[in-house]
């Protein structure tokens, strides 16, 4: 008899291997090492910060409505911008898109029970509370003020609260590179028997791209911190140029992790997307292959450009023309990825609901976004436009307008399947439009005062309002439209909380979609699939029944969307 | 698996690439372009009616290269934009249609893809050749100058020095001139921070970094005065760190020119500490060291350290130099400027005061208490 347990228990491999759900609060909630508990966790915090780091951002508009600076002193306004940016990029973008999106949907999708290393999973959780204490606590050193670059020698200023910056964004990256690790792991090895790689959905693929990203880049950005908490703190002279060291060489290693950084905010979005739009269309995605190579495309491209930041600012001539080059091909790809999302809504049956208006707006604002990025990327145009607000329209146009974007239209798609209940739909839609008209009317107007000469990161611009007397109008028309900004993100968080208890019930595929997530109870259970499923084919043809078997529940072979969205009852539904 | 058996999904239909299809497109076309036209021959003012015109040879270049960008850059937003909103209307689901009616089953069209593929990396040949055109201009196509001149960053000001001037324009009211129709070399670099040197109607910039010396080259064709911004965070007040450009005929510049040198000739040669002014030094303070130095503590820096116990205070009885706080001593760093682990202070050439002011200055700095 034992010979043939352990025979069955090789043949069936996983099934066996169903852990009972921990008990008690702690094991449960706290030190999870559920991987859609730790998602949840990663969603939590990241909108608690895109709260804070966005009230700093109010504060920046509200200095700029006059000229000689409105309501605060150069020092602190300094440290506004800097917190801004510090917070959203290493508290609210990494931790939402691949803490929160990876870590809940990247599993279910490839039918797994949980990532490879869960135990790691849970760590690099928990080591971003602790960076984020570190990154706050600078206030009480007078805080950071050199922005989010933090470049040397002016940041060396700072003094602890300049080093202490370092330690928080250094434990970002240990989190960031496990993250990476864990889910490149996960991918390789735990898809559903089926799931070849060409089978896999584009969100995987954007995920997998992601997490070798943030595996290889990661490491150059703690050399950098490192680097720099040496100086600050031994002064030891890695960046002073009296000393042998150089100014150029810290932005060179920041630059070789904040560019790719760029991609490991904006891929995930980019998978949402190619989520989001094929259900809503019932259409298959057009170009699987394209779209799944170019997101690999741009992850080995994103590591060759990184000195576009740095036009100006030191490098030898002739290297300015292999980086302009390979920034001029990243448009390549990206071009083919906003083509093949327009053939995918082409001749559709599209339905308008929340998550695909967030999509559709997402095409708009980053196809502008990532034009004025050519833009930027030509080396004498570039030698006009750096360091002034149209370069930062332009990166709030790809961050904000694309990564945000995109996160949010992922907020209300899988939002039923992690709670089991919907967002409000009106809510959601009118979420949509204040963000979209607030976002426009905050970041367009500074397209051209950037051409005109306005600098960014000035606590006051008086010489420029001098000269260019239409300035002060449109910096306080920006402010104006960046509270319905603040009013969405409040809707968003009001809209959240309601829902869990109040929303309409979602039941097992509210979309009608197709990946596995859907296959399997809203919310999913504790060990994610009872039986892993077998995959037979691609997610995305809608005319044919679906390309699973043994899956857990009975489900309609031709799923279409439910009368909780659509108003119309479902033919030949299942349930 | 038991499988409720429902009928395949029908497919939507409807005749060639779908309703209105080419009228749309032909009016996106338009759009395009009008657009392309107006970029091309409107005048600056009415595009952009902020934007100050070019004032050098390379602005020009620039600016059309900007305006290539512009034309292809508007036709994809507006096709990519304009089909988004088309698509949303005429595909929509629309409220009581059957919910089983699936869109056109179609997976790729490798034509369609080898275009959209192929026509944005023809665009990219273009651009990246127009590019180095002008790259190539702008590093390496003066030559011989005719003038070269150097800008210096400071906190919080530049200095711009000229061939034959001993001493340097310094201060946050003088401006830097440039004479019309001679090609000039501004050799940049910087005395503490990273900085970063622009003027809008130059619309070239380059970084001015400690330890490194860039260039800008250029031929200014129209006068005018400009303003000239630091565009690289340096330090609490970045925003004020901004000066004036002055071009003018090429007789005007060298009358400047002279009228420069005689003044630096009339400066007194000595300093006479005990001539010195604690009223005057202090005006001299705020006007020149209040920006980074406060009249506090030793540790309470600004960007240096606090100068109210300059002389007398028990944790720092000497100078950042390791000198002892005399007026001698005080005048020496405000001379020759200091640099070390705390920071650096510019020196004399630099921060622009004359022999009276650093007498007036250390009288008031000694005052203190």
């Amino acid at each position: 008899m034992e010979a043939g347990t352990t025979t069955s228990h090789a043949d069936h491999g996983a099934h066996d291997h169903i852990h009972p759900p921990p008990e008690g609060f702690i094991r449960k909630y706290v030190f999870s090492l559920d991987h859609k508990v730790i998602a949840f966790q990663y969603f939590t915090m990241g909108l608690i910060f895109m709260m804070v780091a966005g009230s700093f951002g109010e504060l920046i508009r509200l200095q700029l409505t006059s000229p000689t600076g409105a309501i605060m002193s150069h020092a602190t306004y300094n440290t506004m911008f800097t917190m801004h940016g510090t917070a959203m990029v290493w508290l609210v973008l990494i931790p939402l898109v691949t803490g929160a999106a990876g870590n809940f949907i990247m599993p279910l999708q490839i039918g797994a029970r949980d990532v490879a290393f869960p135990w790691l999973n849970m760590l690099s959780f928990w080591i971003l509370p602790v960076a984020a204490i570190v990154l706050f606590s600078t206030f009480l050193f007078g805080g950071a003020h050199a922005g989010w670059t933090e470049y040397p020698p002016v940041s060396l200023a700072d003094g602890t609260a300049g080093a202490l910056w370092c330690v928080a964004i250094f434990l970002v990256g240990i989190s960031s590179t496990m993250t990476g690790l864990n889910f490149l792991v996960t991918i390789v090895k735990m898809r559903a028997p089926g799931m070849t790689w060409t089978r896999m959905p584009l969100f995987v693929w954007a995920t997998f791209a992601t997490a070798l990203m943030n595996m290889i880049a990661t490491v150059a950005l703690s050399d950098a911190l490192a680097a720099l908490f040496f100086e600050h703190v031994w002064n030891v002279p890695f960046f002073d140029a009296t000393r042998g060291g150089s100014a150029v060489l810290y932005q060179h290693m920041f630059w070789f992790y904040s560019h790719p950084a760029v991609y490991i905010f904006i891929l995930p979005a980019f998978g949402v997307i190619s989520e989001v739009l094929p259900t809503f269309s019932r259409k298959p995605i057009f170009g699987y292959k394209l779209i799944a190579f170019s997101s690999m495309a741009i992850a080995i491209l994103g590591f060759a450009v990184w000195a576009h930041h740095m036009f100006p600012g030191g490098l030898a001539p002739w290297l300015q023309l292999p980086f302009m080059i390979l920034t001029f091909a990243i448009g390549i790809p990206t071009g083919i990825k906003i083509f093949s999302w327009l053939a995918t809504i082409w001749g559709g049956r599209l339905y308008l609901t929340s998550p695909m208006l967030y999509a559709m707006g997402f095409l708009i604002t980053f196809t502008f976004g990532g034009i004025t990025g050519v833009f930027l990327a030509s080396v004498p145009a570039d030698l006009h436009e750096h360091g002034t607000v149209y370069v930062v329209a332009h990166f709030h146009y790809v961050v904000a307008g694309g990564a945000v974007l995109g996160f949010l239209a992922a907020i209300p798609y899988w939002f039923p399947k992690a709670t089991g209940r919907l967002m409000d739909e009106r809510l959601s839609k009118i979420g949509f439009w204040l963000f979209f008209i607030g976002f426009n009317g905050t970041f367009f107007p500074m397209h051209w005062l950037g051409l005109e000469g306005m600098p960014r990161r000035y606590a006051s611009y008086a010489a420029f309002a001098a000269t260019n007397p239409d300035a002060v109008f449109w910096n306080r028309f920006e402010t104006a439209f960046s509270f319905l900004m603040v009013a969405s993100v409040g809707l968003l968080a009001f809209n959240v909380i309601w829902s869990v208890r109040h929303g309409k019930l979602a039941g097992i595929n509210p979309w009608g979609a197709r990946t596995l997530e859907w296959m399997i109870s809203s919310p999913p259970p504790y060990y994610n699939f009872k039986k892993i499923p077998i995959v037979l084919d691609r997610p995305y043809d809608f005319d044919k029944p679906l390309p699973y078997r043994n899956l857990d529940n009975d489900v309609d072979p031709y799923p279409s969307p439910i009368a909780a969205v659509t108003g119309v009852k479902p033919v030949g539904a299942g349930a | 698996m038991a499988q409720v058996s429902a009928p395949q999904p029908k497919q939507v239909r409807f005749a060639g690439l779908g309703p209105g299809f080419w009228p749309v497109t032909a009016v996106l076309t338009a759009l395009s372009i009008a657009f392309a036209l107006w970029i091309l021959y409107a005048p600056l003012d009415a595009i952009l009616p902020g934007e100050s015109h070019e004032v050098t040879d390379r602005a020009a270049d620039v600016d059309a290269l900007f305006k290539f960008m512009s034309v292809f850059g508007g036709a994809i937003f507006f096709y990519v934009s304009g089909y988004v909103v088309y698509f949303a209307l005429v595909f929509r689901h629309r409220a009581g249609e059957a919910t089983d009616v699936v869109g056109v089953q179609v997976h790729d069209s490798p034509r369609l893809e080898f275009w959209w593929t192929l026509i944005p990396a023809l665009l990219l040949i273009v651009l990246s050749w127009l590019s180095i055109n002008v790259w190539y201009k702008i590093q390496f196509g003066t030559t011989a100058p005719a003038l070269t001149m150097e800008v210096v960053g400071h906190q919080f000001s530049f200095e711009y020095r000229y061939p034959g001037l001993k001493g340097s324009i310094y201060s946050t009211t003088d401006a830097m001139h440039l004479p019309i129709g001679r090609s000039v070399r501004i050799l940049i670099t910087s005395a503490d921070v990273i900085h970063q040197f622009w003027a809008p109607e130059i619309r070239l910039k380059a970084s001015a970094v400690p330890g490194l010396v860039q260039n800008l080259n250029f031929t200014p064709t129209a006068p005018g005065t400009f303003d000239i911004e630091c565009t690289e965070f340096c330090g609490i007040d970045h925003s004020l760190m901004t000066g004036k450009l002055v071009i003018e005929s090429s007789d005007a510049f060298d009358r400047w020119l002279a009228s420069e040198k005689l003044k630096v000739a009339a400066a007194p040669a000595t300093i006479d500490f005990a001539k010195g002014d604690a009223a005057a030094g202090r005006q001299v303070f705020t006007q020149k060291c209040s920006a980074c130095h406060a009249l506090a503590p030793f540790s309470q820096r600004v960007v240096g350290p606090g100068l109210l116990h300059i002389t007398d205070d028990p944790a720092h009885p000497k100078l950042v130099d390791g000198k002892p706080p005399t007026p001698e001593n005080i005048g020496e760093i405000l001379q020759n400027g200091f640099s070390g682990p705390i920071g650096s202070m510019p020196n004399r050439t630099a921060n622009g005061l004359s022999n009276t002011a650093i007498a007036d200055l250390v009288a008031y700095l000694v005052s203190l208490k």
